[in-house]
């Protein structure tokens, strides 16, 4: 009888540490929630434009190729307003020409002779969006041989 | 305990979730994207994911991806010939006759590449999380045999996780939709990825799922669907413009992003136009690509792939020994069951609509992180929490429902509000436990009502009555009524009452989105008399708090505005009536005016507005349930 009870005892005693066990986790859970949903909310608002300037990129690519082949005045206007409201919204173009090419902001679409692993021309202009890579830089890579360019 | 990692190894792409307070997460890898792409680069420094796509042109010997097609494969085996033709990279016979890869001079187990892959979720899972994980799920396809198990187990090992179980694809996928609580039925798993096609028959007993029969084409998915459209614009620009796009790696590149992006948008829109401005140039200047592309084009476009998944599913059936009225559900999993047609097709075949909502691109996933919840204990009680199906709240002056715990809210919940009385001296309340989404309480389903009496007298808007709302986590609701003066209460115990069916549910939220409108103008309506009614009281009672302070004419004026209001109460529209309460507000200044000096009482009077039209009406008829203290 009494051994019975003690056992019954020990199995409460279990139960509840495993409720409690259980209710913790549940807790802690939320309060990780918490903390990052407010990370989380705060790099949504900074970044929430990001999206859409992305695809505004590829349109501001388009109107510079115009440039070249349009010599007019208000069109050159046009492009530098564009490229203002870009910056004033926190979007830098970065320069890659010559350097090394780097995967982590730039994305390789040929290769060609050149200087071994730096980038030798420009084919999408990169950019960064507070800090952040917004577009990586569609580059051509130099290659010493050609041969494995497949 | 940490928590396991669910992660779905891709051919193509790989994915991963966590339990998180019962519900799967799906966590982001450190660029910020759900998917990881499954490529390695090796030899100098080493890359995976997005970065080593990237570098993938200039470094094609030593860029591996498809490594999930060689893991525990013999060197001469079929596939390893097969996927030696399709790959830049060398694939050598390692140890023990395996397929290996070779790299600068160095051999790599596919075990060993899979594993960076695996470590670099792993971390990113870290970051994200802030804790470290060292126990993960991971999903295999169905058909994969015991020495590809052991491969991705391995890989797992290497990359520091303890894996706590390997699990098939499609159970994954079953999981994601809470199938496992389904028993003894048969279900089918369609999954069309980035280049593989399985389809999978399981059948469920007792939460178990057995894999009745598997089938696919291992060289099949969405990389050929963007091909056929790709090769569609440069025949179309070929007829248009007479230049040959083939060959034209930077034109080539613009063509691809648009072919998924026209992709992706003929899911929804039955048309699309792809521009490609400056795609070329010839000596007479830039040339550009410009053409629509409409839905029905890219179906007849990518009909032979798609019915290429035909017999697959007819020989798993066929293995199954089933037939396809067996199939009770259809699950789909990749990035191309989003098209449309795919859709329909696998609707057509097994004559039932496939299960959706859960992201076909994470679907595997958040069934391998369930898995991991259930394995931890994670997953037991918490998965259990239920939410109430319809919003739960209180009659208000004017027959208005105001809500106290709203629909989807996760129980066990509780929530109080302060409420007062609509009329001077009144004694008790009646409080109407009401169910539902519509605006007013008429409307609405009346689980319940008790009264709560004894409130000493007091000017209406003074006493404070406190409603609470608790349910608890077996759904029984719980209503108090405190009256925080005399300290009285009065509750009420509603059990089951939210126990509606999917269906009743369902209609009663409809009903609330049909009417909606018209509910918004019905309690606008209440709320602008509420209003008036609460500023000719205020008004009323300051110019008996003044006396004679008020010089006669502004107490003549204020009385006779106050009357207009009054009359047009019951029948004048909610501007109308906010227009003429707006005026008697600018009028009652002048009794603030002449009170300089004093002005406690008649501002308090103002202060209880939005008590007073808070209140609960009249006292009728109850039925008091429960009453304690």
């Amino acid at each position: 009888m009494v051994k019975k009870s003690m056992c019954e005892d020990q199995g409460r005693q279990a139960k509840l540490l495993e409720m409690e066990g259980n209710w913790k986790r549940a807790l802690a859970d939320y309060q990780n929630l918490q903390k990052r949903t407010a990370e989380e909310r705060l790099t949504i608002a900074s970044f929430a434009n990001a999206a859409l300037l992305t695809r505004l990129l590829p349109v501001l690519d388009n109107l510079e190729k115009v440039v070249l082949y349009v010599n007019d005045s208000g069109l050159k206007l046009t492009v530098k307003e564009f490229t203002r409201v870009l910056s004033e919204e926190g979007i830098e173009e970065f320069a890659v020409l010559g350097d090394d090419f780097d995967p982590a902001a730039m994305e390789a679409l040929e290769t060609v002779p050149g200087e071994e692993g730096k980038v030798v021309e420009v084919i999408n202009k990169g950019y960064r969006f507070k800090g952040k890579i917004l577009r990586p830089a569609g580059v051509k890579v130099g290659q010493k041989e050609v041969t494995n360019n497949e | 305990m940490s928590k396991i990692l669910g992660i779905d190894l891709g051919t193509t792409n790989s994915a991963m979730a966590i339990m998180e307070a019962g519900q799967p997460k799906v966590i982001p890898n450190h660029e910020g994207a759900n998917t990881t792409p499954s490529v390695v680069a090796l030899g100098g420094s080493e890359l995976v994911g997005v970065s080593a796509k990237r570098q993938q042109v200039v470094n094609p010997r030593n860029t591996v991806y498809s490594i999930k097609r060689l893991m525990g494969m013999r060197f001469t085996d079929e596939e390893v010939a097969r996927v030696k033709k399709m790959v830049p990279y060398e694939i050598v016979e390692g140890k023990n006759g395996m397929a290996a890869v070779k790299v600068e001079g160095k051999l790599y187990t596919p075990q060993e590449i899979s594993a960076k892959i695996l470590a670099k979720l792993k971390a990113d899972a870290e970051k994200f999380l802030g804790t470290t994980i060292t126990e993960a799920v991971i999903t295999v396809p169905a058909y994969f045999n015991d020495s590809q198990r052991t491969a991705t187990k391995e890989a797992g090992q290497i990359a520091g996780l303890d894996v706590k179980r390997i699990i098939n694809e499609p159970t994954a996928a079953s999981l994601a939709y809470g199938l496992d609580k389904n028993k003894n039925e048969k279900i089918a798993v369609y999954d069309l990825g980035g280049g593989t096609f399985d389809v999978s028959i399981l059948e469920i007993g007792d939460g178990v799922f057995e894999v009745k029969a598997t089938n696919g084409d291992t060289h099949l998915g969405g990389d050929d669907f963007d091909q056929k459209i790709i090769l569609w614009l440069i025949e179309s620009f070929k007829a248009d413009q007479g230049v040959d796009l083939s060959n034209d790696r930077q034109a080539l590149q613009r063509l691809k992003d648009a072919a998924e992006k026209a992709k992706q948008e003929l899911s929804s829109a039955l048309e699309t136009e792809i521009n490609i401005p400056f795609v070329t140039a010839d000596a007479n200047g830039p040339k550009h690509l410009n053409v629509k592309l409409t839905r029905a084009k890219l179906e007849q476009l990518v009909d032979g792939l798609i019915q290429r998944t035909i017999p697959p599913m007819k020989s798993a059936l066929a293995d199954a020994a089933l037939t396809k009225n067996d199939i009770v559900e259809v699950i789909m999993v990749g990035g191309m069951t989003r098209v449309p047609k795919v859709n329909e097709i696998v609707k057509e075949f097994f004559g039932k609509e496939p299960h959706k909502g859960i992201n076909p691109d994470e679907v595997v996933a958040v069934g391998a992180a369930i898995q991991g919840g259930v394995l931890g204990g994670d997953v037991k009680d918490i998965l259990l929490l239920d939410v109430t199906p319809l919003t739960l709240g209180i009659e208000t002056l004017g027959g208005v429902s105001t809500p106290l715990i709203k629909r989807n809210t996760t129980i066990p919940t509780s929530q109080s509000q302060v409420f007062s009385t609509a009329a001077d001296s009144q004694t008790s309340v009646e409080v109407n436990v009401l169910q539902g989404e519509r605006e007013m309480a008429s409307d609405n389903k009346s689980l319940g009502r008790f009264i709560l009496d004894g409130i000493p007298p007091a000017p209406r808007g003074i006493p404070q009555v406190e409603v609470a709302f608790d349910i608890d986590a077996n759904g029984i609701l719980n209503v108090s009524a405190k009256d925080k003066a005399s300290g009285r209460v009065q509750k009420i115990t509603i059990q089951g009452g939210t126990g509606l069916n999917k269906d009743e549910v369902e209609k009663m939220v409809h009903e609330a989105q049909a009417h909606a409108e018209e509910d918004r103008k019905k309690k606008d309506e209440v709320e602008a008399r509420n209003a008036a009614d609460s500023v000719c009281y205020a008004a009323e009672k300051a110019l008996r708090d003044a006396g004679d302070k008020v010089p006669a004419d502004v107490k003549t004026e204020v009385e006779e505005k106050v009357k207009q209001v009054r009359a047009i109460l019951a029948t004048a529209s909610a501007s109308e009536l906010r227009a003429k309460t707006q005026d008697l507000s600018t009028t009652m200044q002048k009794i603030g005016t002449h009170m300089y000096g004093s002005p406690s009482d008649g501002g308090q009077g103002e202060n209880e507005k939005p008590g007073g039209s808070k209140g609960d009406g009249e006292t009728v008829e109850g039925e008091v349930v429960d009453t304690s203290d």
